[in-house]
C-alpha cells in the first residue's frame, strides 16, 4: 500500500511542470510573467508609436484619443500573440451524460425518486416540458425502479 | 454621424467585445468592465453612446456568463456564485442545457423590466437629489462604513477605513505635487485590478508562492450538448412556463428598487424564495435559475442607472464597481462637481439609450448563447490561454494610468494594486468598500487632521 502511494507521487512529480493558479485558473510561471511584459510593452509602445506619428497627421487635440486607439490594438496584439505563444494549461474532460446512475444522484442530492417523479407528473406545466425536452423518461425510469 | 447612429455603434461594439469576454469564466468584472468602459468614455465617445455600450456590455456579458455556469458548473463571475447549485444539480441530472435555457430567459427578461423600472425610480429619487450632493462626503464616508461591514472582512474593512483613506490621500498629495492634477482613473484601475496583482506577485514571492502551485492544469468538466429546439431565437416566454415568467418578473422588479443593495446578495435572497415556493429538484432549480439570472441582470443595470439619474454620485455596490467610470473618468467625466450622464442625459434618454444597448445585446449575445453554448465554450478553453487575458488586463490598466499621468499613473496603479489587492486578498476588504473610501478620502481627511 504504501509503494503504491509513494509511486503515485514520484510519477506525478516528475512528469510534468509545476502551475500556478492566477484568478482561479492554471498558469505557466514564465508564460505568464513573459505575457505581462509583452502586453505592457505592446500597449503603451502603441501608445508611444501614436504619440510620436500623429501630430503630423492628425489635430492636435485627437493625437491623444489616437494615441489610445493604438496601445489597444498594441493590447489586442498582444493577446494574439500570446495565446499563439502560450497553449492554455487546461485539462478539458467531455462528460457522457450518465456517468453517476441515476437513482444515485438522486439519493446524493437527498431526493426521493419516487416523489421527484409524483411531483413532474402532478405538474401538468412541468411534464408538458419535460415531455418536449425528451427527459421525462429518464425521470421516469427511475420513478418507477425505486417503486418496486 | 447621428448621436443615433453612433449610439447603435458601440452598442454593437460592446454586445460583440462582451459576449467573448463572458465566455471565460470566472473573470472579475471590475476588473474588466472598468478599462473598456474607461476607453470608450476617454476616446470621446458622446455620453449617450457610453450608455448604450455600457448597457450592451453588461446584457451580453451576462448572458453568455450563464455558459461555463451551466455547462461546467463554474461561476462567470462573482454575480453567478449563488447560481452554482442548482446549476450543479441539473447539470448532474445531465439537463444542462435546460438550465442554460431557463438562466438566458430570465435574463432576458430582468434586464427589459429593470430598465424603465429603474428610469422610473430614479427620476422619483431625483427630487432628493440637492441633498445627497451637497452632503456626499459625509454620505461616501457612512456609506464606507456600511458596506465595509457587509464586506467579508467586517471590522477589519471598517478598521481599515482611516489607514486606507490616509494612503490614498497621501499618494494623491504626492502625485499632485509631481504632475499638478488630481488623479483618478489611475487609483480606480489599480483598485480594480488589485485582486489579479495581488496573484501575481504573489507567484513571484518565494515565501508566497507555495500557496499558489499546482501540480496539474485545472480539470474542466464540459457538458454535452443536447439541442432542443427549433429556429435561431427561442421566444423566452416559451423557454419559461407561465409561472416561472411570473416569478422572474415580480423579483427583477424588487430587485430594480432595492438598489443599494449587494447584487450577490439580492440574487441569493429571490433565489431561495422562488426556490421555496417550488416543489422537486427539477422544478425548484429550473425555477429558482430563471428568477435568479433576472435579478442579477435587473440589479446590475437599476444599480447603475439609479444612481446616476437621481444623484450623478456613485452610491450602489455596482456604482463604485464596474460602472464607476460612468460616473466619474476626468477629464470627461467628474462626480465632485457632478458632471456626468447624470446632467448630460434625461431620463428619457436614459431610457432610449439604455434601451438600445439592452436590445442590441439581446439580438447577439442571446441567439449566440442559446446556439453556439458548447462550441464557443471549447474554442475559447483551447485556444486562449489565462496568461493571455491576464497579460492583456494587466497591459490595458497600465496604457490607461500612462494615458492619464505617464510614469507617475503607472506606478500609482501599481501601488495601489498592490496594497488593494493585498487587503481585499488577505483581510477581506472588498474593492467596493476600497472604491467608496476613495471617494470619502477626502471628507474624512479634512475633518479628521484638518488637511
Amino acid at each position: 500500500m504504501e509503494t503504491k502511494v509513494a509511486s503515485t507521487e514520484k510519477q506525478t512529480g516528475k512528469s510534468n511542470e509545476t502551475y500556478l493558479e492566477v484568478l482561479g485558473d492554471t498558469v505557466v510561471p514564465s508564460s505568464i510573467l513573459l505575457s505581462v511584459v509583452i502586453s505592457m510593452t505592446f500597449s503603451i509602445g502603441g501608445y508611444f508609436v501614436g504619440k510620436s506619428i500623429f501630430p503630423s497627421i492628425a489635430e492636435p487635440k485627437m493625437v491623444a484619443s489616437y494615441s489610445l486607439l493604438l496601445g489597444i490594438a498594441g493590447s489586442v496584439l498582444a493577446l494574439i500573440l500570446c495565446a499563439k505563444l502560450f497553449k492554455p494549461s487546461r485539462i478539458l474532460k467531455e462528460e457522457e451524460s450518465s456517468v453517476e446512475s441515476f437513482q444515485e444522484i438522486l439519493r446524493d442530492m437527498q431526493v426521493d425518486a419516487k416523489e421527484e417523479y409524483q411531483l413532474i407528473v402532478n405538474d401538468p406545466v412541468t411534464r408538458k416540458e419535460m415531455e418536449e425536452l425528451g427527459i421525462l423518461d429518464t425521470f421516469k425510469k427511475s420513478g418507477v425502479q425505486s417503486d418496486k | 454621424m447621428s448621436v443615433l447612429m453612433i449610439s447603435l455603434l458601440f452598442a454593437l461594439l460592446g454586445a460583440i467585445l462582451f459576449t467573448l469576454i463572458g465566455l471565460v469564466s470566472g473573470t472579475d468584472e471590475t476588473a474588466i468592465m472598468v478599462p473598456f468602459t474607461l476607453l470608450v468614455i476617454l476616446l470621446g465617445a458622446p455620453p449617450e453612446a457610453v450608455l448604450s455600450f455600457f448597457m450592451a456590455a453588461v446584457l451580453a456579458k451576462h448572458l453568455t456568463h450563464a455558459i461555463p455556469t451551466a455547462l461546467m458548473g463554474i461561476p462567470g463571475d462573482t454575480t453567478a456564485v449563488p447560481l452554482i447549485d442548482h446549476a450543479s444539480s441539473l447539470r448532474r441530472l445531465g439537463v444542462p442545457h435546460v438550465a442554460l435555457r431557463k438562466m438566458l430567459s430570465g435574463g432576458l427578461l430582468g434586464a427589459f423590466i429593470a430598465l424603465p423600472t429603474a428610469v422610473l425610480f430614479g427620476q422619483f429619487l431625483g427630487q432628493f437629489a440637492d441633498f445627497f450632493k451637497s452632503a456626499s462626503g459625509l454620505i461616501f464616508t457612512l456609506a464606507a462604513v456600511l458596506i465595509a461591514y457587509f464586506s467579508k472582512g467586517k471590522w477589519v474593512s471598517i478598521a481599515m477605513i482611516i489607514p486606507f483613506a490616509f494612503f490614498i490621500k497621501s499618494l494623491d498629495q504626492f502625485s499632485f505635487q509631481i504632475v499638478e492634477k488630481h488623479l483618478s482613473i489611475s487609483f480606480f484601475l489599480g483598485i480594480a485590478i488589485g485582486p489579479m496583482f495581488y496573484d501575481l506577485l504573489l507567484s513571484l514571492s518565494s515565501s508566497g508562492r507555495a500557496s499558489l502551485v499546482r501540480t496539474k492544469p485545472k480539470e474542466y468538466h464540459l457538458a454535452p450538448e443536447i439541442r432542443a429546439w427549433k429556429g435561431f431565437f427561442p421566444n423566452p416566454f416559451r423557454v419559461l412556463t407561465g409561472r416561472q415568467a411570473a416569478h422572474t418578473s415580480v423579483t427583477s422588479f424588487i430587485s430594480s428598487l432595492t438598489f443599494a443593495f449587494s447584487p450577490v446578495g439580492m440574487t441569493s435572497l429571490m433565489g431561495e424564495i422562488v426556490g421555496s415556493r417550488n416543489k422537486g429538484v427539477y422544478k425548484k432549480s429550473t425555477s429558482s435559475l430563471a428568477a435568479m439570472n433576472g435579478v442579477t441582470e435587473s440589479t446590475y443595470i437599476a444599480e447603475a442607472i439609479i444612481p446616476l439619474l437621481a444623484f450623478g454620485i456613485p452610491l450602489s455596490p455596482v456604482a463604485l464597481g464596474p460602472a464607476a467610470p460612468l460616473f466619474n473618468a476626468p477629464p470627461v467625466f467628474t462626480s465632485d462637481p457632478v458632471n456626468n450622464l447624470h446632467n448630460l442625459l434625461t431620463p428619457w434618454d436614459f431610457f432610449l439609450y439604455g434601451l438600445i444597448g439592452l436590445v442590441v445585446a439581446a439580438i447577439i449575445a442571446y441567439p449566440f448563447a442559446m446556439n453556439y453554448a458548447r462550441t464557443a465554450t471549447v474554442f475559447v478553453m483551447k485556444n486562449i490561454s489565462q496568461e493571455a487575458i491576464v497579460g492583456m488586463f494587466v497591459g490595458l490598466a497600465c496604457l490607461l494610468a500612462f494615458h492619464e499621468a505617464q510614469l507617475v499613473g503607472v506606478i500609482l496603479t501599481l501601488t495601489m494594486a498592490t496594497v488593494g489587492g493585498l487587503i481585499n486578498r488577505v483581510l477581506g476588504v472588498g474593492a467596493g468598500v476600497q472604491f467608496m473610501i476613495f471617494y470619502g478620502a477626502g471628507y474624512m481627511m479634512t475633518n479628521l487632521l484638518g488637511a
